[in-house]
Order: structure tokens, then C-alpha cells, then sequence
């Protein structure tokens, strides 16, 4: 297997709820108007608590400085698993579910913060670009490291750090954070970049306007939904990931639908804040998920609270909705919970 | 292909075919213009060219990708890939053929939607067809659909239909299950079969190019690269390929897959289709954005490689098909060359044909060969020389032919040179005279004077003249008449010498032209010969001559009359005679008539009608002046005449100025004018030894012509005139450049054998004969340690070629000037510069006849393709 790293040097903010009006302008930019800007890496992902970024350093410019908006200092370099070289073997593809042995409990293990972000097409796994010798030290083992320098892709060599690693200690891994479900289905789709354009105003709708709909709509009555949306441009490439009822508003085929048409139960991970540098957090979940075999996609966010750096983890397990009741989900993940703290 | 870019693809089978696709399939049949009907919908697609619309498709929404299929049956059947990844089978026109009625409709839908780049259908097992779609994270991105592939039974696929329930559709008509899936976690951008083995396909991934083997599916082979886009096979050369990325062309071999070995010049702006021409190898047209030109890339070279270190070329051109930017274009599969072209905006089309690259090379014997397309055309000069009026032959012919004919060589009859050119020119022929008589006057002259004035004779008149000294002026009867002429005539040494250079008068102390005359009656010169006569002060003779030229075979009775009114002459000087000639002389025709009654009725001292008459030959004209004109007028004249002669590059010149300087200037005219240096070559090596041949003028006509020779392959006419140059010019014979040293002793093995200084010579004199001390010759004659051996038949440098009759052996001295060569050229020792192996050259030629790598085992030295020449033969027999 491969594992690249690529040249995106990304900044991860959040803007807060109140702010997103200001960064309007910069936000529609990076979103719709991508030829007119140089930024090759775009994310964004709005919670009930605030709206995260995820760019690069030339799309950061596209956003201006506010008070609202709380940037984490560290540089993130992305890195995608791919199953390229010459061991295609036809076996599943792979996701989160699969990489979670070979990437993320091997990160967790040294104690390197990781940041996730899945996407219809691929997942990234973020890492600080200060720990990116450590990480290629890690993985060296189990992957072929590669580095895209301006799109070509070529060997990467370790950068020399050998000494002073901390052994590992293979503790197992307890999940420690409270865990919660709420009841709206999600879809993770896509579309073809010709039609944005078709689309661009209920995008606008959806990403700038969802309290205020919310509200006329009157129809959040039910207390365990819960507001998420992710939109990433990334590479040319469009993800979306939206609640069952959003996606109804776009017209047929527009969006992209798997054949199957599945759905993704939400489980997300802490009630409050989660420091960036706790570690293992991804592992915590996944490890036991890839163990039962079922797919994931990750997402995670960021809070910034009083000069304290939080992060959020959601989980989207993939289920058909009538066999795999979420009390099922909890209950298999509650048997690996040590602490419970259930909300 | 979706709205704003729009594609073309032509009927795999039926020339006459094409679609067109943008928003929607559009069928056109492209015919001659305004055949019997024009109808309304036809479009001109050239001068002779217009299509017809025969059907639109509009089924298929979001139309990302359109590939043919390509076999005869169904005709018309299109494989539609779309945005959602699903592709669908369509078909234009009419088609009751069942097989096309049960696959149109078919759907092929993959797990999860994303958009379809590109499509290919297996050229031999045409039941597959590729579909390459973007990246998903948990889904192949090639698939490989079966479109014979029926829905399944129901036990196998329950599951796919659970899942299809969601997507309302004709599930009889839906395919899921591709027969092979590729490339995961990658987006696919382009693809295509290979054309060397129908089971390989070649996919443009995201960061590389892969070879997926579909006998073995877990396999790949794969290079990283940016240029993934577009990839297409050369229907030509099935091992080369070319993709894009953004402005680059990369030129892949895969049997060297690591690399592209080539990478074509970048495009500013970025491409959008490379296609290699299916009617013309190694030729490759590409197409940028917002462009109105189409890039070709001849590659006609490459896939040969010639020597070790030819590189590859490439020639790059562009064509303008029409004025408005183009969206697509695409060849025509099989008349050459031929293209149709679609516009960015309004889809209008336009047929068009590349014209081939004319090639034009010239041979070194005035033909001309072109090439264009499949054309060969080959020009060649017109040797039957037609009428009067056709173009006067090319002088390189001209000199090649007159090469042939040893022109210039004949060295004691030098005046027969000129018939050896033709005997044509009649410039030619008063040179070769010239020089004739100034060769027969320096002989005679050597005789006498111990060649202390030899120069004097090739000096030319002109300098003759300068150095004249007591001249004598007497008044000479008319002979046979008893009336005294009032006519000077003037005497010198040097005058005399001045007529016999002008071929008036041959040895001796008196002035006597008889012989001449007789001569020029012999060659029916029957004007010249009388007016010469009546210079000479013999009227009589002059009326006799005339007489013989009337009776004589299909002689000019006019001859007569001239002679009756010659006989009329008197030489009183208000005569009706004279008033008469004076003013219709003119309108005689001959030169040499006027000039006769011209001096007849001139006062003495002024005879311009004579001497200014420029049909009259320059030798006539200075001789007559060397007898009439004064020790003033003289040099004067001849002053002027020479300078007329040197601007009209006149060759008759030359025995004004002699071969001087001011000859050298004269033939530079005459060379600017006609560029023969081969006469110049000549002219310039038959004077005294000299000055003149250091003339760096002098030495460029000598080279050029030598490199004319070469060129032509004369090689012995060359060494002819080598050794001819040799002999006038000794300083132009080449020192010895090369010496063989003994590996033993290092001393120089011909030292002490051969005098001469060829190197060549001097070995084949050593290859037979002994040296003069008779010692074994196949030892160093310094340290008696053996020579080298001859690489094929291992015997010692010395030893004659076996089989040769062995002359060698004998004791005679050898005389190498001599016709008889003492050794054949087999038995000379020659070697390779480079590997510095070698032997008998009779072995090495029938070597090298076979063979180009050298004969010594475990040498890989390419001797004979090092020598450029070495496969020539030459032109002219020895």
C-alpha cells in the first residue's frame, strides 16, 4: 500500500455561527468560484456549535481576520492511503474501517494527534506538519511513503529522526469519550462540478441559511436531530454530506446516489470540547469498528473555546436502516466502553 | 462533451459517416458538394465536401464520454457515458437488426455514481467495453462491462436488486455487476486497449499510468507520471503511446515504460485532444484550448534508430483548418491524411486534409526529387536538348559530361581541348588557341632564348606590346598591283611575336600568312580568310578566296559580287566607288565583309570601323591593329579592348591578358558568368608556372572543382587532375600525413624502403617488392621483429593478398610512375583510424561487404560506418 503525502499545506479554523456572514463572501469564493482562486484543498463543515475550516494557505487568504474566526496554529499536511503500487489485490477497498489498523492505532500509539476528514471520493488523514517525521517513522513499515511535489509524485525519504522515540506502549485502548446518536439519517453524495452551477443558490441555502430555515421550517421539534453539513472541494472533486431531508430539496439527478442508496446513522464522539492534543480519539472508535468489519466515515471538527483548542469526532457508520437499529451500534460500542458516559 | 465541448467521431467502418456530440448525438453523411439535388440541411463542409444531418439522439442527458462501437454489426451502436458514471448503449438512426434492438437501452451502472471520463471498446472481443470514472473511496474506478452480459438469475444477484429498488428502473435492462473491476481508490482519466495484446488495457489513473492485464487481474504495471489524460495507442506502432497533461505531450514505449522518451514542446495554453494520424505513420495532431490551429508532430524518424547516436526528430507544424477557435477535430479512418473539424461555439464543421510535407532533395547531377505523401516525382534535366528554343543545357552538365571527356587533359594538342568540350563555344575555342599558340611560342621561345622570356608569352599581348621597341613603319605595295599603297604598316620584334600569339603567322623571320589561309579555306572561313588577305595588302588573293568560297559546295553566290566590287577598289578619294562602299557596307551581314570594305575606305590611322567591330573575332582585330596602329594608338587600343574583355568576362580576352593577374580578373567575370571553373581550373594550370595559381581566386575554382568531382563520384578524374595540378603546381602535392611506426622499435617501418611520400604508395610498394636490402619484408626493417598481421587471413603486413600472382618477389627495380603498379590495390595494408585494426585491402572491402562491425573478434568497432564514403562506388570507370 501506498501512502501520500501530499502538498497541501492546510489551515483548520472555526468560525463561529455569528461570524459566518463575514467570511460569506470568502466562503462562496472557495466554494463556487474555484478557478478564481489558487486554493486546491477546501472544507467545510458546520455543527450545531460552530462551522469548521479546513484550507490551504492560499485559499486562508480568501478569508478575512475576525474575532470569530479562531485559527489552530499548527500546519496540517493531509496524507491519503492509496492502494496504488503493484499490490492491487481485488479485495474490498479500503476505507477508515481498513486503514484504522494500519494508519490510526499505530499514530495513536505515538501519541500523534491526527485529524480526520472523509470524503465521498478518499480519506485524508490530517497530521501537523511538525509531526510528519514521526509519522513517516511510524509508517515506514507498513507503507510505501510517497510525497507529491508539484503533482508529481515521488519517493519520500525519512527525514533522519530515529532517536528519542518513545517506545510505545501497547496499552489497549479504552473509548472515553461519551458518545452520542442522533436520530436523522445521512447521505455522503457528490455531483458533477459542471452542474454547481445549477445548484450554487440551495447550496448557499443549505450552507448560510440553515438556522434561519430551521426556524421557519419549525420542523426541528425533535430534540435528537441534529443540524451537520460538510461540503469539500477538493482537488476538483466534490463531497457533500447532508441529513436525508436536505438532500430531498436538490433536484433528481443531480446528486450522486450509490446504487444502493444507503444511509448513514451519525454517532459523535464527546460532549464537551476535545483538546487537539489528546491523542487517540480516532483509534478509540475505529479500532473496534474495523474488528466487526463495518465501513465508517470520519469527520472531524473543531471548537474553539477560550484559548483552550477542542475537537469534536463524529463517526457516520454505514447501516441499512432496518437491520442495524442504532441501540444496536451504541450497545456494541458500550461494550468496549470502559468509562460510560452516555448522553 | 458536455454543452460547450463538443466532439467528433467517425463511423469505425463507414467512410462517409460521423457523429457529432455536445449536448446531443447528432449522425451526419458527408458527400461531394452539389450533386444532383442540393438540399435544404446540407452544410458545406469544403470547396467539395457537405454533410448531411441524418439523425439526432437527444436520449441521453449529461453526456460526458461517446465511443463507437467497432465492429460492422450493429453499425450505428454508441456506448454514452454520463455524470453519473452509468453508461448506456444508444443508437442513431435506423437499425432493425435484433442484436442492436436487444442491446440498445442496455444500462451499466456502477456501485456508486461519479462521472464517466472515458470509454473504450475492446477492439477484438468487442462485448467489452471500459469505462473509466472518477475517484471513489470505497469503489473501483475502471470497470470492464459485458454489454452480452444478461440480467442474472435471480439467487445470485437478490441482493443487487434490494439495493436497485431504490433507483426506479427497468431492471431487465440494468447491468450492476461489471465482468472486471480495476484501479481502486483512484480516479481513472483515460483509457485504452493496447493494440499488441486485446487483453491489456492502459489507463490514465490519477498520478499514473497503468497496465491492467485482464488474465491477471491482481497485476499491474504502472509508472507515476502527471501526464495521464488522453492516453492513445499509434495504430502504426503498437508499442507507442502518448498522453497529456495540461500543455505537455509525453511519447511513451512500452517496452521501456519507465520514462517517456520523448516529451513534445509545452502549449501555453492546456490541450484537450492528441490523436495519432490512422493514415500516416508516426504523425501526431494535437489541439489546445480556445485555439484555431492544429499542431502536428512528425515523428517519421523515431521509431528506427539508425546509429548508435542518431536522436530522435520530431518536426513540428501547424495547420489552420478555419478561422473560428476549434472544439474538436478527428481524422478520417482511412483517406489520407483527411480530418473534419468542429467549432468551439456554433458546430460548424469543416473537412480538411493535411498536406504532406514536401521533402526535395537535389542529386549532384542536376536532378531533382521530391516526395509528397505517397508521391514520389523526380525532375530530371531534358537530355535530348529539343529546339532551338529550349534552355541552353545546365553547365554543371555541361562540365560533367565534358569530365567525362577528359576535357582539359590533353596537354600537347592543347587547342583540341576545346572540341573535347563540344566544340560548341566558340569563347572556348579561341582560349584553348590562345593557349595553344602561347604554348607553341614559349617552346619556340625556350629554343631560342634558354626560356629566359618564356614568361613573356603568357604575359599576354597587352604586356607584349608595352615593351615594344624600335618599330619600324614602312609603305607596302598591294601585291599584284602596281599601284603604291598609302597604307603604314608598322614592324617590331614583339608585333611579331603579337601575331603569331594571334595565330596569323607560325615560325619564321617573314611575315607570311599563306599557310594560315590555306587553313582557313580548308575550314570554308572564306570571309575571314579574304579579309585576312586583304590586310595583308593581296587583293588579288583576297577576290581569289572569295571566288572559291562562291564555287565551292553550297557556297554563297553573293561571294562573287563582294569580289566584283572589291576588284573596283581605287583608292581615289572622291570616287563614286568609295563613296558607294563606305555607306553600304553597313548593311552586309558578315562581320568580316564590312571590316574589309571599312578598311578599304578608311583614311590611314583611322580604322574604327575595324577595329571596334565586336563580331569580328579579338584575335583578328588585335593582329590587324599590331599592323596598322601606331606606337601611340596601339597600347591605347589594346588598353581598352583588354578592359571590355575583363567587364564581359570574353574569354578571347585571355590572349590579350595572358594568364596574369588581369586574366585571373577576366576569368573571375568569366566564372561570376557562368560559373565554369572547371574551364577556369584548366585554363589557370596550363600557363607558366607562377604567380597566378597562388591567387587564392585561382585556388577556390581548383578546390571547387575538385569538389565537384568528388561530388559526382568521379574519383579517377579527380586523381587525374591531381596528378595534372601535381605536375604545374608541385607545392599543391599533399605531404605524407601518416606513418606506421614499428610496435616494437617505434621506428617508421617505410623509412628505409619507399622515398615517396604517400603513405599509400609506399605501401604497396612495400606490400610486394623487397626493400632494397632484400631483407624479409614482413619483419621491421629496424629491429626485424614481424608487422602487424592482416585481421583476416593472419599473415604479416608484407605478404601479398594469396592467390596473387606473385610478381612481388621479383628483383626489378620498380618504377611507380609507370602504368604497370607493382601491387594491386588488394595487397595494399589499410586500417580502421579508429580501432586501429586492419590487413590486406582486398579482405578488408570483401569484409566489409558483408559486415559492418570489424572483422577482429571481440572488437565492436562500426569501421565502415565510420568512413561516409565506404559504401560508395564511383561514378566513372577507371
Amino acid at each position: 500500500m501506498e501512502l501520500h503525502i501530499l502538498e497541501h499545506s492546510l489551515k483548520v479554523a472555526s468560525i463561529e455561527k455569528e461570524g459566518i456572514q463575514i467570511c460569506a463572501h470568502g466562503l462562496i469564493k472557495l466554494a463556487f468560484l474555484a478557478s478564481k482562486t489558487r486554493c486546491k484543498f477546501f472544507s467545510l463543515t458546520e455543527t450545531p456549535e460552530d462551522y469548521t475550516i479546513i484550507v490551504d494557505e492560499e485559499g486562508f487568504k480568501e478569508l478575512p481576520q475576525s474575532d470569530l474566526i479562531s485559527v489552530a496554529d499548527a500546519t496540517w499536511l493531509a496524507l491519503n492511503v492509496v492502494s496504488g503500487g503493484g499490490n492491487a489485490s481485488s479485495s474490498q477497498p479500503i476505507g477508515v474501517t481498513k486503514i484504522a489498523k494500519s494508519v490510526i492505532a499505530p499514530l495513536a500509539d505515538h501519541n500523534i494527534s491526527v485529524f480526520m476528514l472523509s470524503t465521498y471520493q478518499t480519506d485524508f488523514i490530517l497530521v501537523r506538519e511538525r509531526d510528519l517525521p514521526m509519522v513517516m517513522h511510524t509508517l515506514s513499515s507498513e507503507f510505501t511513503l510517497l510525497r507529491v511535489v508539484n503533482g508529481e509524485t515521488v519517493a519520500a525519504h525519512e527525514l533522519g529522526v530515529s532517536n528519542g522515540f518513545i517506545k510505545p506502549k501497547l496499552v489497549p485502548r479504552p473509548i472515553i469519550h461519551p458518545l452520542s446518536s442522533p436520530s436523522n439519517m445521512f447521505c455522503v453524495t457528490s455531483l458533477d462540478p459542471d452542474t454547481l452551477p445549477s445548484v450554487a443558490t440551495l447550496l448557499m441555502d443549505v450552507m448560510f441559511y440553515s438556522g434561519g430555515s430551521k426556524e421557519a421550517g419549525a420542523s426541528g421539534e425533535d430534540s435528537t436531530h441534529i443540524r451537520f453539513f460538510s461540503f469539500s472541494l477538493i482537488e476538483g472533486y466534490i463531497s457533500l454530506v447532508m441529513d436525508e431531508q436536505t438532500a430531498q430539496r436538490f433536484p433528481n439527478n443531480v446528486l450522486f446516489t450509490s446504487a444502493s442508496g444507503e444511509l448513514w446513522k451519525m454517532v459523535r464522539i464527546g460532549g464537551q470540547p476535545l483538546g487537539f492534543d489528546e491523542c487517540g480519539i480516532v483509534a478509540q472508535i475505529s479500532e473496534p469498528l474495523a474488528t466487526a468489519d463495518i465501513p465508517a466515515y470520519y469527520i472531524s471538527t473543531f471548537k474553539f473555546d477560550h484559548a483552550l483548542e477542542h475537537q469534536f469526532h463524529f463517526v457516520y457508520l454505514a447501516q441499512s436502516v432496518e437491520s442495524l437499529p442504532s441501540d444496536w451500534l451504541i450497545n456494541f460500542l458500550s461494550t468496549q466502553i470502559t468509562k460510560r458516559e452516555y448522553l | 462533451m458536455s454543452g460547450s465541448k463538443p466532439d467528433i467521431l467517425w463511423s469505425p467502418h463507414h467512410p462517409d459517416l460521423y457523429v457529432i456530440c455536445d449536448s446531443e448525438l447528432g449522425l451526419y453523411r458527408i458527400g461531394p458538394v452539389g450533386g444532383t439535388e442540393t438540399k435544404p440541411g446540407t452544410l458545406s463542409l469544403s470547396k467539395e465536401t457537405a454533410a448531411t444531418l441524418l439523425a439526432i439522439n437527444s436520449d441521453t442527458p449529461y453526456m460526458k464520454c461517446v465511443a463507437w462501437y467497432p465492429k460492422h454489426e450493429p453499425e450505428c451502436l454508441l456506448a454514452v457515458g454520463q455524470a453519473n458514471g452509468r453508461v448506456v448503449l444508444t443508437s442513431l438512426g435506423q437499425n432493425h437488426n435484433s442484436t442492436c434492438k436487444e442491446l440498445v437501452g442496455k444500462e451499466f451502472v456502477p456501485k456508486h455514481a461519479r462521472q464517466c471520463n472515458t470509454l473504450a471498446w475492446n477492439p477484438v472481443d468487442s462485448n467489452l467495453l471500459a469505462a473509466g470514472l472518477d475517484k471513489h473511496r470505497a469503489d473501483f474506478s475502471v470497470l470492464i462491462w459485458d454489454i452480452s452480459s444478461k440480467f442474472a438469475p435471480e439467487t445470485s444477484v437478490a441482493a443487487e436488486k434490494i439495493r436497485l429498488s431504490f433507483v426506479d428502473l427497468d431492471s431487465s435492462s440494468v447491468v450492476t455487476k461489471p465482468l472486471y473491476e480495476l484501479g481502486q481508490n483512484d480516479a481513472c482519466l483515460s483509457l485504452c486497449w493496447l493494440l499488441r495484446d486485446p487483453k491489456l488495457l492502459l489507463a490514465g489513473m490519477h498520478r499514473n499510468l497503468a497496465i491492467f492485464d485482464l488474465r491477471n487481474t491482481s497485476q499491474k504495471m504502472f509508472v507515476n507520471t502527471k501526464a495521464i489524460q488522453g492516453v492513445t495507442v499509434d495504430p502504426h506502432f503498437h508499442d507507442r503511446v502518448a498522453s497529456f497533461f495540461e500543455g505537455q505531450v509525453a511519447i511513451w514505449d512500452l517496452r521501456k515504460f519507465e520514462k517517456p522518451v520523448l516529451t513534445l514542446t509545452e502549449q501555453p495554453k492546456p490541450l484537450i485532444k492528441v490523436a495519432w494520424c490512422p493514415t500516416r505513420t508516426g504523425l501526431l495532431a494535437t489541439l489546445t484550448r480556445d485555439s484555431n490551429i492544429i499542431r502536428l508532430y512528425d515523428m517519421q524518424h523515431t521509431p528506427t534508430p539508425i546509429g548508435d547516436e542518431t536522436e530522435p526528430t520530431i518536426i513540428e507544424r501547424s495547420v489552420q483548418p478555419c478561422e473560428s477557435q476549434i472544439g474538436s477535430f478527428a481524422w478520417h479512418p482511412s483517406s489520407q491524411n483527411r480530418m473534419v473539424v468542429v467549432s468551439a461555439s456554433n458546430r460548424v464543421m469543416t473537412d480538411f486534409t493535411v498536406f504532406e510535407r514536401v521533402s526535395l532533395a537535389w542529386s549532384s547531377t542536376t536532378s531533382l526529387t521530391w516526395a509528397c505523401g505517397r508521391h514520389l516525382y523526380d525532375c530530371v534535366e531534358d537530355s535530348t536538348g529539343g529546339t532551338e528554343g529550349a534552355a541552353e543545357t545546365d553547365i554543371a552538365t555541361k562540365m560533367r559530361e565534358r569530365a567525362q571527356s577528359r576535357y582539359g587533359h590533353d596537354t600537347v594538342q592543347v587547342w583540341r581541348n576545346h572540341l573535347l568540350a563540344g566544340g560548341t563555344d566558340p569563347q572556348l575555342k579561341s582560349l584553348w588557341f590562345d593557349l595553344f599558340y602561347m604554348k607553341q611560342c614559349a617552346e619556340d621561345q625556350e629554343l631560342k632564348l634558354q626560356g629566359n622570356k618564356q614568361s613573356v608569352v603568357y604575359s599576354g599581348i597587352k604586356n607584349i606590346i608595352k615593351t615594344s621597341s624600335g618599330t619600324t613603319e614602312s609603305r607596302r605595295c598591294w601585291s599584284g598591283s602596281d599601284r603604291q599603297a598609302d597604307v603604314p604598316r608598322f614592324y617590331s620584334e614583339e608585333r611579331c611575336l603579337a601575331l603569331r600569339l594571334c595565330g596569323w603567322i607560325s615560325r619564321g623571320p617573314d611575315i607570311n600568312v599563306e599557310t594560315f589561309l590555306r587553313s582557313l579555306e580548308h575550314e570554308r572561313e572564306w570571309e575571314r580568310a579574304a579579309a585576312i588577305a586583304l590586310f595583308n595588302l593581296d587583293i588579288r588573293r583576297a577576290i581569289q578566296i572569295l571566288n572559291k568560297g562562291a564555287m565551292a559546295e553550297n557556297g554563297d553566290l553573293n561571294l562573287n559580287v563582294v569580289a566584283m566590287a572589291l576588284s573596283g577598289y581605287t583608292d581615289e578619294k572622291s570616287s563614286l566607288w568609295r563613296e558607294m562602299c563606305s555607306s553600304l557596307r553597313l548593311q552586309l551581314k558578315n562581320p568580316y565583309l564590312c571590316v574589309m570594305f571599312a578598311f578599304l575606305t578608311s583614311e590611314a590611322g583611322a580604322y574604327d570601323g575595324v577595329l571596334y567591330e565586336s563580331s569580328v573575332a579579338v584575335r583578328d582585330r588585335v593582329a590587324f591593329a599590331c599592323m596598322f596602329l601606331g606606337d601611340a594608338q596601339l597600347p591605347r587600343y589594346i588598353d581598352k579592348l583588354t578592359n571590355d574583355m575583363k567587364e564581359a568576362g570574353n574569354l578571347e580576352g585571355i590572349l590579350l591578358t595572358g594568364l596574369t593577374k588581369d586574366g585571373v580578373d577576366l576569368m573571375e567575370s568569366y566564372v561570376d558568368r557562368t560559373a565554369d571553373v572547371q574551364t577556369a581550373s584548366f585554363c589557370m594550370l596550363k600557363g607558366s608556372p607562377g604567380e597566378v595559381l597562388k591567387d587564392p581566386r585561382v585556388q577556390c575554382w581548383i578546390e571547387n572543382y575538385r569538389n565537384l568531382l568528388d561530388a559526382w563520384r568521379f574519383w579517377h578524374k579527380r586523381a587525374e587532375f591531381d596528378i595534372l595540378r601535381g605536375k604545374m603546381d608541385p607545392s599543391s602535392k599533399p605531404l605524407a600525413q601518416v606513418f606506421v611506426s614499428c610496435n616494437f622499435c617505434g621506428k617508421s617501418i617505410s623509412y628505409s624502403c619507399s622515398a615517396i611520400p604517400h603513405q599509400g604508395r609506399g605501401f604497396s610498394q612495400y606490400g610486394v617488392s623487397g626493400s632494397p636490402t632484400k631483407s624479409k619484408v614482413t619483419s621491421c626493417p629496424g629491429c626485424r621483429k614481424p608487422l602487424p598481421r592482416c585481421a583476416l587471413c593472419l599473415m604479416n603486413m608484407g605478404t601479398p593478398v594469396s592467390g596473387c600472382s606473385g610478381t612481388g618477389k621479383s628483383d626489378e627495380k620498380v618504377d611507380l610512375t609507370r602504368e604497370n603498379k607493382l601491387a594491386q590495390f588488394k595487397n595494399w595494408f589499410t586500417w580502421c583510424h579508429n580501432c586501429r585494426h586492419g590487413g590486406h585491402a582486398g579482405h578488408m572491402l570483401s569484409w566489409f561487404r558483408d559486415h559492418t562491425e570489424c572483422p577482429v573478434s571481440a572488437c565492436t568497432c562500426k569501421c565502415m560506418q565510420l568512413d561516409t564514403t565506404g559504401n560508395l562506388v564511383p561514378a566513372d570507370s577507371s
